[in-house]
């Protein structure tokens, strides 16, 4: 790994730092059903390391700051201040802004006293050469100390300099994650994805990714960190993705 | 067949873990199950409302009776800031949970 990169994964871990309070994450590539409280404000960081290794290898960190507001009981709204990275690739390496993004949550119905907990979610990215629209339907049902989520989501990309590629993919998420104690949570996230670049499929492309994660939660913060491994063979794709989001309430 | 039998032990815990009511409807004998207190039907339906949309928002919901009747102020009291919870919503909690520990068996 270069210098230049570990020094950003450092820089990267002291984020958390910064002085940001919420409803704790158990999950870093789902999102849950449920809503922050009305009135509550929290920051979120994100982290994401992808890493591919062989002929096409490349490493790339994508950081996230989220401040999450709770709008009323049942409805969230959210700004990405900027989502930019890192990337690293034999050809070059450099730091990219790529985007500024909104994001608003609904809350249909509630995963402890309902069937079922359902959520909608919409999502929009505007980036200097990046458009992005993504909705999700987030679904959660708790069976006492576990929590089952699953997310379907649908995206559609416009990027490039005249925002001439297009892409969509549809993807797809289930997630466990058991309370070990009011504190700590740990479980499994797995992620299955379609791609069609120019909303054609002839590529076929999928891509399924499969590992671990575990939160932790203390006073007004919290922790999250999954690891991710790829199970297909898709180039171009990471091999390995690690996701820390860690939250504090403002 | 090994696959089947953890897959019907796994269905058996879920199973298990969704007959558990975690949060009871209110009932009109919870408003005056307390001794020598009146708790209103609708303080009730809010402190349940409250408890299953807040307390998820960090943690699961713990058995009502895994603490005790005069631990749970404190504990409640402790997250109250976390969960943006009004005075108010903080006692509408803790009267539907001590509500429903003094009917359920």
């Amino acid at each position: 790994m270069k210098p230049t990169l570990r020094v950003v994964i450092f820089v990267a871990a002291l984020l958390p730092v910064l002085p940001s309070f919420g409803g704790a994450r158990h999950f870093t590539f789902l999102y849950e059903a449920n809503t922050s409280a009305p009135g509550s404000l929290e920051l979120e960081n994100w982290v994401t390391w992808r890493h591919a290794a062989g002929p096409g290898r490349f490493d790339q960190v994508d950081f996230r700051h989220e401040l999450e507001y709770g709008i009323t009981e049942k409805f969230q709204g959210s700004i990405y201040l900027a989502d930019w990275f890192y990337e690293s690739d034999p050809e070059h390496s450099g730091f990219t802004y790529s985007d500024t993004a909104i994001e608003l949550i609904y809350n249909l119905t509630n995963p402890i006293v309902d069937p079922v907990g359902l959520s909608i979610y919409g999502e929009l990215r505007v980036g200097d050469r990046l458009i992005e629209l993504e909705s999700k339907l987030i679904s959660q049902k708790n069976f006492g100390p576990l929590i089952l989520v699953y997310n379907a989501t649908l995206e559609s990309v416009w990027e490039g300099s005249d925002l001439a590629e297009r892409e969509g993919e549809f993807s797809q998420a289930l997630g466990a994650s058991y309370e070990i104690s009011p504190r700590v949570s740990a479980g499994i996230e797995l992620l299955h994805e379609f791609v069609f670049p120019e909303w054609r499929d002839t590529e076929q492309i999928r891509n399924f990714f499969i590992g671990p994660n575990v939160s932790y939660r203390r006073g007004n913060w919290f922790l999250t960190i999954t690891a991710l491994a790829q199970a297909t063979d898709t180039q171009d794709e990471p091999d390995f993705q690690l996701r820390t989001i860690f939250g504090i309430g403002l | 067949m090994n696959k089947l039998s953890i897959l019907i032990v796994l269905g058996c815990l879920l199973v298990s873990c969704e007959s558990i009511n975690y949060v009871p409807a209110v009932t009109s004998q919870m408003t005056t199950a307390r001794k020598g207190q009146h708790v209103d039907f609708a303080t009730l339906r809010q402190g349940r409302t409250l408890l299953v949309h807040r307390c998820i928002e960090c943690h699961t919901l713990p058995l009502l009776w895994r603490y005790r009747t005069e631990d749970w102020p404190g504990i409640v009291d402790s997250m109250s800031h976390r969960s943006s919870l009004k005075p108010a919503e903080r006692e509408a909690i803790v009267a539907y949970i001590l509500a429903v520990r003094s009917v359920e068996p």
